[in-house]
């Protein structure tokens, strides 16, 4: 079954490889017909793969392509480890990935440069799935880097454009100063255990440390520096709502649904070595918590559609990592999978209504949508339940463990945050949904190409993924997902409770909470309008100038440095020393040349100095 | 002995005051040529004091060479004559840097 893995994982690179090369040559239908034929192909795959762990009980594979790096201490292969954890993930991002494949093709009609677009999304799902089936630490930061690249490409998609240009580099740089803390790491990996094998790293650790142990937090904390730059986390989340500059399909796959949540996967995957670093868990609890909870606010006062999306997906993502830390692994992990649907359906059905009006992204423009746009109306207000945690639909399960978990092992400030967090989530998605689709018909409908519900090619991807994301909560289950990634040891802190109708106190409260959230935002703003003071929410739609504080802090101060290396240090240090030696060799010349006279005599008395000179030096010694 | 040492240094300084303090071409040339037999004298002082023919060979070595430089060198202040109608060594110092 090897070939299996090779091929899913490979399939998406030659389709990136022959689109990029051959592309020009391509009819648009060809192109959309190699990039969805891949990744079909692709997903098929793993899902062969999920029928053969499931029937036949296979537990894992690992496989090495090939030896990489065997010096002395340092050992490292391009080993795959296909186990239940990454093959659920494989799933989701090919499953995902093929699904908004298929919506870019109309999402992406008018647009020049198709190939080129195709061809990145492809060495996307490439990348990912190699961080992804990485058995190996240092092939994962491949794979890390790789997903990096293709965000940057993505974003920086309509690079004539100056604000998708500026929000690429940002996006870029910004994860680079994670990259950093995972290289550290990396170092460390191989100072500590001389190998990158992820399964003898493990078996080394529990080995070796105790629990608590000062290496292993410091190791933990690195990587997870790593994770806080990739998925976007306090204080490293100011690139996640700039990259909406993208297409939204982009925003959909890289920046919600898949490469965002790498972090989260990453420290699921690292968890026998997070375990022995309580205190590493804790501050990744203490992040998560505070991520979740001001991406909350920040997105209750944005005006523009994607972003409010993009600082849900941050609260979303610090969530996660509240779940993993109080050691609820599989929390994270179910609520990764759920929010990659819901996520993915919300941005996609946001992308029907923006693509249709023209490129428009501010919600003030818009408003009473809902009547052109039935269907898409439908569909991102199933988004808008889900994600709210209305039950029966997927965020109600995915979230209510996280939240019970939290209050179960006694992390009750954490349980509060991430209850107001979900709070906050019914109310600015009911907000967004009310803003977009409800009221008033704003959009002139003369300005717009085409004002009508979207084609089908874009609809049916929504449709798919609205239906997960209705049932993606059963999916978690306790006998199908839950027991499927408690073979990798992926589990949650305390036991759940079995499920009854008679929910417990944290059940309850959460429903209260998702119902409060929704039905307040509800009336705010369609019954009850202009009963919210304007003031704080301009505050919350800077994000709390969060921007402008690493721009006067960082930024700013990071361009003077660098003016004054350009007009002082420059011509000074570096080009004073060259001119330097440029004019005393120049003086020297001057000065020597005057010895050359030309006058015969002057020669001849140099020549009877110099033989004077010589003849007393001897005559002296001797 | 001594008489011939004494002799060819001051030959040779004569000769070398004459290099660096005369102008005209033809005494700057007689100056050298004096110099040359300045070692001359003392090649013949020696092979006289030590009673060995060799220093007489090399004096008649040294005197074709300075035949033929002699024949090369007035040659050459012909020439200089010729472009300058002067024979001041001062005025020939175009080859300076």
């Amino acid at each position: 079954m090897d070939y299996a893995i090779c091929l899913g994982m490979f399939l998406p690179l030659l389709g990136f490889i022959f689109l990029s090369l051959g592309g020009k040559y391509l009819s648009r239908q060809q192109i959309s017909q190699v990039a969805c034929g891949t990744l079909f192909v692709s997903f098929l795959c793993f899902l062969g793969l999920l029928m053969q762990h499931v029937f036949l009980g296979k537990e894992s594979t690992s496989l090495i392509l090939f030896q990489w790096i065997h010096v002395a201490g340092v050992e490292a292969n391009a080993k795959l480890t296909l186990d239940a954890l990454s093959l659920m993930m494989c799933l989701i991002v090919t499953g995902v990935s093929f699904l908004i494949h298929v919506y870019s093709i109309g999402y992406m009609d008018h647009e020049d440069d198709y190939y080129r677009y195709f061809a990145c999304l492809n060495f996307f799902v490439f990348a990912m799935l190699l961080l992804v089936l990485a058995g190996d630490a240092l092939l994962l930061f491949a794979g890390w880097e790789a997903v990096g690249l293709a965000s940057y490409l993505l974003i920086g998609f309509w690079y004539s454009h100056p604000p998708a240009a500026a929000a690429a580099t940002k996006a870029f740089v910004v994860n680079r100063i994670g990259d950093f803390g995972f290289l550290l790491a990396l170092l460390l990996t191989f100072y500590l255990f001389g190998t990158s094998d992820l399964t003898a790293i493990f078996d080394n650790a529990s080995a070796q440390y105790p629990i608590g142990s000062m290496w292993m937090t410091a190791l933990t904390a690195l990587f997870f520096v790593g994770a806080i730059g990739k998925s976007a986390q306090i204080p490293l989340h100011v690139w996640l709502p700039d990259a909406m500059e993208g297409p939204t399909p982009v925003s959909a796959l890289i920046h919600a649904a898949t490469m965002v949540t790498a972090g989260v996967y990453l420290v699921v995957r690292m968890n026998p070595l997070f375990t022995l670093a309580p205190e590493t868990l804790q501050v990744i609890g203490a992040i998560g918590g505070t991520t979740s909870l001001f991406a909350a606010f920040c997105a209750v006062g944005q005006t523009d559609l994607k972003k409010v999306l993009a600082y849900s997906t941050v609260s979303q993502l610090g969530l996660m990592f509240l779940a993993c830390g109080v050691g609820a692994f599989y929390a994270a992990m179910f609520h990764l999978m759920t929010h990659a649907f819901m996520k993915a359906l919300l941005f996609l059905s946001a992308g029907n209504v923006i693509h249709m009006i023209g490129g428009k992204t501010e919600m003030n423009d818009m408003g009473g949508l809902g009547k052109v746009f039935t269907k898409t109306n439908i569909f991102f207000l199933i988004g808008v339940l889900a994600m709210s945690g209305i039950p029966p639909l997927a965020a109600f399960f995915s979230k209510d463990l996280i939240v019970e978990q939290e209050y179960q092992t006694g992390h009750y400030v954490l349980f509060y945050v991430a209850m107001l967090a979900s709070l906050l989530t019914g109310f600015y998605l009911t907000r967004a949904y009310c803003l977009t689709f409800l009221g008033k018909l704003k959009v002139d409908s003369s300005t717009p190409k085409t004002f009508h519900e979207a084609p089908n090619v874009m609809l049916i991807p929504v449709g798919i993924l609205a239906f997960f994301s209705v049932i993606g909560g059963f999916i978690g289950a306790k006998p199908l997902l839950m027991s499927f990634l408690e073979k990798v040891g992926v589990t949650l802190a305390v036991e759940p409770h079995e499920p009854t109708f008679l929910f417990s106190f944290e059940t309850w409260m959460s429903i209260g909470i998702a119902l409060l959230g929704v039905g307040a935002s509800f009336l705010v703003y369609t019954q009850y309008k202009g009963l919210l003071p304007e003031k704080p929410f301009k505050v919350l739609k800077q994000a709390f100038y969060i921007d402008q504080i690493y721009d006067f802090l960082i930024v700013k101060p990071y361009q003077q440095l660098s003016i004054f290396v350009a007009n002082f240090i420059e011509p000074t240090v570096f080009g004073g020393t060259i001119r330097g030696v440029a004019k005393t060799t120049n003086y020297a010349a001057g000065t020597l040349q005057l010895l050359q006279s030309g006058q015969i005599r002057s020669y001849a008395a140099w020549l009877a100095a110099g033989a004077l000179f010589m003849i007393l030096f001897f005559a002296l010694q001797m | 002995m001594n008489i011939f040492i004494i002799a060819s240094m001051l030959m040779f300084a004569i000769g070398i005051t004459g290099v660096l303090i005369k102008r005209n071409a033809i005494i700057f040339f007689l100056s050298l040529e004096m110099m040359l037999n300045s070692a001359n004298l003392l090649f013949v002082g020696f092979a006289h004091r030590w009673g060995n023919e060799i220093g007489h060979i090399w004096v008649f070595f040294v005197l074709v060479v300075a035949a033929a430089e002699a024949a090369v060198g007035l040659a050459i202040i012909i020439n200089m004559f010729k472009t300058k109608q002067v024979v001041d060594v001062d005025q020939y110092n175009t080859l300076k840097g």
